[in-house]
């Protein structure tokens, strides 16, 4: 057999083999895995590559050592599923760097972390200011994650005490002009009533490059054409607005009238209506 | 304006706010906003009753603008 030939043979063989086995080998991403994961990918790679470019030369021999190190990591890690100190083990445990708001120096020095290195790495999770940490952890991984301390964490609605109207996932109806029926019916929505949506602000499905419906099922749409403005959904707000002026206007009606009776009605239902529109406010503006 | 057709107006756009309510509520995924919507939808609809009884009233007292 000419060389070239079984070079090309080798090399489309392992192609289709380096695939198949960095998909079950799982989706670790290759910045966040421990140095033991690294050296595994490294060594599969060059074996890959060495087996197709015919430097090894058995293909028996290349494809023994191929299995065992891509296989053997896939038994570990269903081994360590199942127990903890071979997780540990394996992985490695995490490393607590700062706790309470002080530095271990004792961890530091174990993980032979410098002071400089703690403080880059600080900086480039956004911390600037060692006195705002509480506690910060070196992961397995080399990552460092750090907990600020509660005055010095972001605002959440819950600190201003707010309630905010649940929102779950948005679902993409629209691909490329494309109806996508399956999380249209997840939304238990349908064609027909997309279609109706989509006539309804003027619109063909082949100008629509993406479309979104979300947990209340307002529709969102980007154009291929960006020259065209459109009217973003603005229902909530306008019955927001809506049920506001009616609010207003039983007030007035209740100043107004002489009869007690009517006063006493008016009145009663402005004060309804202002409950209920309290309570939906979270829903309505968001 | 008379009073009367005032009180017609804010009954409509009530009206208009109470399909839209049940628009949403039968349209959210969510099962609390879908709550919040119904009993939203329930007070609109006492209050509507009582602006269509008094509108009887009104246009039993003013004749006149009957209809307007």
């Amino acid at each position: 057999m000419k060389d070239w030939i079984e070079i090309l043979l080798r090399s489309l063989s392992l192609f289709f083999l380096a695939l198949a086995l960095t998909r079950i080998m799982g989706k670790k991403q290759l910045t966040k895995i421990t140095p033991f994961y690294f050296i595994v990918y490294s060594v599969v790679a060059i074996l890959s590559a060495l087996i197709s470019a015919n430097i090894i030369k058995s293909l028996v021999f290349g494809f023994i050592a191929l299995a065992v190190w891509a296989l053997l990591p896939l038994v570990l890690d269903y081994m360590s599923l199942k127990s903890k100190t071979l997780h540990d083990w394996i992985h490695g445990r995490e490393t607590i760097l700062i706790k309470q708001g002080k530095i271990m120096e004792e961890n530091l020095k174990q993980v032979r972390l410098t002071g400089e290195e703690l403080l880059r790495d600080l900086r480039s999770k956004n911390v600037f200011n060692l006195a705002d940490v509480e506690f910060a952890v070196l992961e397995s991984t080399g990552e460092i994650n750090v907990l600020l301390k509660s005055d010095k964490k972001p605002v959440t609605a819950r600190d201003l005490e707010r309630k905010i109207g649940p929102q779950s996932e948005p679902q993409t109806v629209i691909l490329d002009g494309n109806i996508l029926d399956e999380p249209l019916s997840t939304m238990g929505l349908n064609r027909s009533w997309l279609n109706k949506q989509l006539e309804s602000m003027g619109l063909s499905l082949d100008n629509i490059f993406i479309g979104q419906i979300d947990s209340s099922g307002d529709l969102y749409v980007d154009l291929f054409d960006d020259c065209i403005q459109l009217p973003q959904p603005k229902v909530k707000e306008m019955l927001y607005a809506n049920l506001e002026k009616t609010q207003a206007d039983l007030l007035g009606y209740a100043l107004q009238t002489e009869d007690t009776k009517a006063k006493a009605m008016y009145s009663n239902n402005a004060d309804k209506l202002e409950k209920t529109i309290q309570k939906l406010k979270p829903y309505l503006l968001h | 304006m008379t009073v009367s057709s005032q009180v017609k107006q804010t009954l409509a756009s009530l009206k208009n706010t109470q399909s839209t309510l049940r628009f949403y509520s039968t349209q959210s995924q969510n099962k609390e906003a879908k709550l919040a919507y119904d009993e939203a939808l329930k007070v609109t609809k006492d209050i509507i009753k009582d602006l269509e009884n008094r509108l009887k009233t009104l246009e039993f007292e003013e004749p006149q603008y009957k209809g307007y």
